[in-house]
C-alpha cells in the first residue's frame, strides 16, 4: 500500500500530481490536508510512553496513522520554503512518531528508535525552490529512521500537460 | 551585550528540555555580563512579541529540539512570519538539541539552519549542537542539572565571542558515531537495561500497553 500525503494549498499542480502518482502502482490512496484539522507534533511523548502508538492530539491526523500502519511506502507532496519542506509538510511528518516506539537500537550504525510497524519507505515531491540535495539527505535519514529505504526527492515541474 | 533568544520548542515550557537548556546557557551569558530577553513558540501569545524583539534587535539565538531530521514544524510557521529583509543588521545563531547522542543525527538541520540567516537578511552566528538531552525532563533535578551544565560555560564563551563558530562549540558535539565497539556495548545495554527501564518508567506515568504495542495494527 502507498499513501500519498498532499499538502499543497493550491490545485495548480494536480495534473502533475495525478500522472506522478498513476506510475505509483496499483494499491495507492492519496489525501488531500488542505481541508484537514492537523495540530503542530507538541513533544508530549505520549506515544511513546503513556499511550503507546496514539497520539494524544486528537484531531485529523489519527485517520492518516491508520492508513500508515499498513502502508509500505509514504509519499509527501510539499510545498519549500527556505529551501526545505514548508510547516504544512513538516507538520504533517512531524506527526509520524507513533509509527516507532520508545525502545531504542541501533540500525545501519545509527541509534534508533524502534519501528511499531513494518518498514516504511519516504519519498518526496516537492513545489518551489528546494535544494534538491538536501530533500534527498531528508527522505533518506526520515526513511532510515522508519526502518525504511528513499524514494527520492522529486520536484514538480509547473508545466501543463503536455507543454 | 543584549540577545533575544527564542525557544523553537513545541513542547510546553514547564516540561521543556529546551528550556532547561536555555536557562543553563543563559546563566553563563549572565556571568559573563551579558543580557537576554527570552520567547516561548509553544504559546502562541507569545510570537508577536518575539517577532518584535527579532526585529529590534541585532543578535538573536534560536533553540529548538530535532524534529524528523530537522527543525519542528512549529518553527517553520513562525520562520515563516518574520521578514525577509531587515532595516537593521543582525546576527541569527542557533542551539539545536536531540534525544539521540550522535553528533551525526542533527547535521541535516544544522545544515538547514546555516543557509537560513541569509534568506532572513541576518548574518550566521553558528550553531551550538548536541545530543543526549532526551532524559532530561524525565531525570531527577539533580540529574538534569547535570545534563543542562555544560551549557553554562558555552553561554559564558558566546559571550566572550560573540559567535558559535569556535573551536570549543565545535567540540561541545561530541562524537559523530558511537565506534563499533561501543555500538556493540551500548547495543547490548540497550536491550538488556534500558528499555526495560523505559518500559518501567512508562508504567510509571500510567501505561497499560507495552511500548511496541501496535495500536493500529488492524488498519481498521
Amino acid at each position: 500500500m502507498t499513501i500519498v500525503l498532499n499538502t499543497l494549498e493550491t490545485n495548480d499542480h494536480d495534473d502533475e500530481i495525478a500522472t506522478l502518482v498513476s506510475n505509483m502502482g496499483n494499491e495507492v490512496e492519496m489525501i488531500k490536508t488542505s481541508g484537514m484539522n492537523i495540530s503542530h507534533c507538541m513533544g508530549c511523548n505520549h506515544c511513546f510512553l503513556k499511550t503507546p502508538g496514539v497520539c494524544a492530539i486528537k484531531d485529523d491526523y489519527e485517520q492518516i496513522l491508520r492508513k500508515l500502519a499498513g502502508a509500505q511506502n509514504l509519499w509527501l507532496i510539499s510545498d519549500t520554503r527556505f529551501g526545505f519542506i514548508d510547516y504544512r509538510g513538516k507538520r504533517v511528518m512531524d506527526r509520524i512518531l507513533p509509527m516507532l516506539n520508545m525502545n531504542i537500537e541501533f540500525r545501519n550504525g545509527r541509534m534508533r528508535h524502534s519501528i511499531r510497524y513494518a518498514p516504511l519507505n519516504v519519498g518526496l515531491i516537492y513545489k518551489g525552490h528546494g535544494v534538491q540535495d538536501m530533500l534527498e539527505e531528508w527522505c533518506e535519514r526520515t526513511s532510515d529512521n522508519l526502518g525504511g529505504h528513499s524514494l527520492g526527492a522529486t520536484a514538480l515541474m509547473g508545466r501543463k500537460e503536455g507543454a | 551585550m543584549h540577545i533575544v533568544i527564542i525557544n523553537g520548542s513545541p513542547r510546553v515550557k514547564q516540561f521543556s528540555n529546551t528550556d532547561k537548556i536555555i536557562q543553563s546557557f543563559a546563566t553563563g551569558l549572565e556571568e559573563d555580563g551579558s543580557t537576554y530577553e527570552l520567547y516561548s513558540l509553544s504559546d502562541r501569545k507569545e510570537w508577536d512579541a518575539a517577532r518584535e524583539a527579532y526585529i529590534a534587535n541585532d543578535n538573536i539565538i534560536i533553540a529548538m529540539p530535532l524534529y524528523v531530521e530537522c527543525v519542528p514544524s512549529l518553527l517553520l510557521e513562525f520562520l515563516d512570519t518574520l521578514p525577509t529583509k531587515r532595516t537593521k543588521p543582525a546576527q541569527l545563531s542557533f542551539i539545536l538539541h536531540s534525544g539521540f547522542d550522535e553528533g551525526f543525527q542533527l547535521r541535516l538541520g544544522e545544515r538547514f539552519l546555516r543557509a537560513l540567516p541569509a534568506q532572513l537578511g541576518c548574518t550566521y552566528g553558528g550553531c551550538l549542537v548536541k545530543g543526549g538531552t532526551f532524559t532530561i525532563r524525565t531525570s531527577k533535578p539533580q540529574d538534569a542539572e547535570k545534563m543542562t551544565k555544560p551549557y553554562q560555560a558555552m553561554g559564558r564563551l558566546f559571550a566572550q565571542r560573540g559567535t558559535f563558530i569556535t573551536k570549543e562549540a565545535a567540540k561541545f558535539t561530541g562524537p559523530e558515531q558511537y565506534p563499533w565497539l561501543l555500538r556493540l556495548i551500548v547495543g547490548l545495554l540497550l536491550k538488556k537495561v534500558v528499555n526495560n527501564k523505559f518500559e518501567r518508567f512508562a508504567q510509571g506515568c500510567g501505561c497499560v500497553r507495552p511500548l511496541d504495542y501496535k495500536a493500529y495494527q488492524d488498519n481498521s
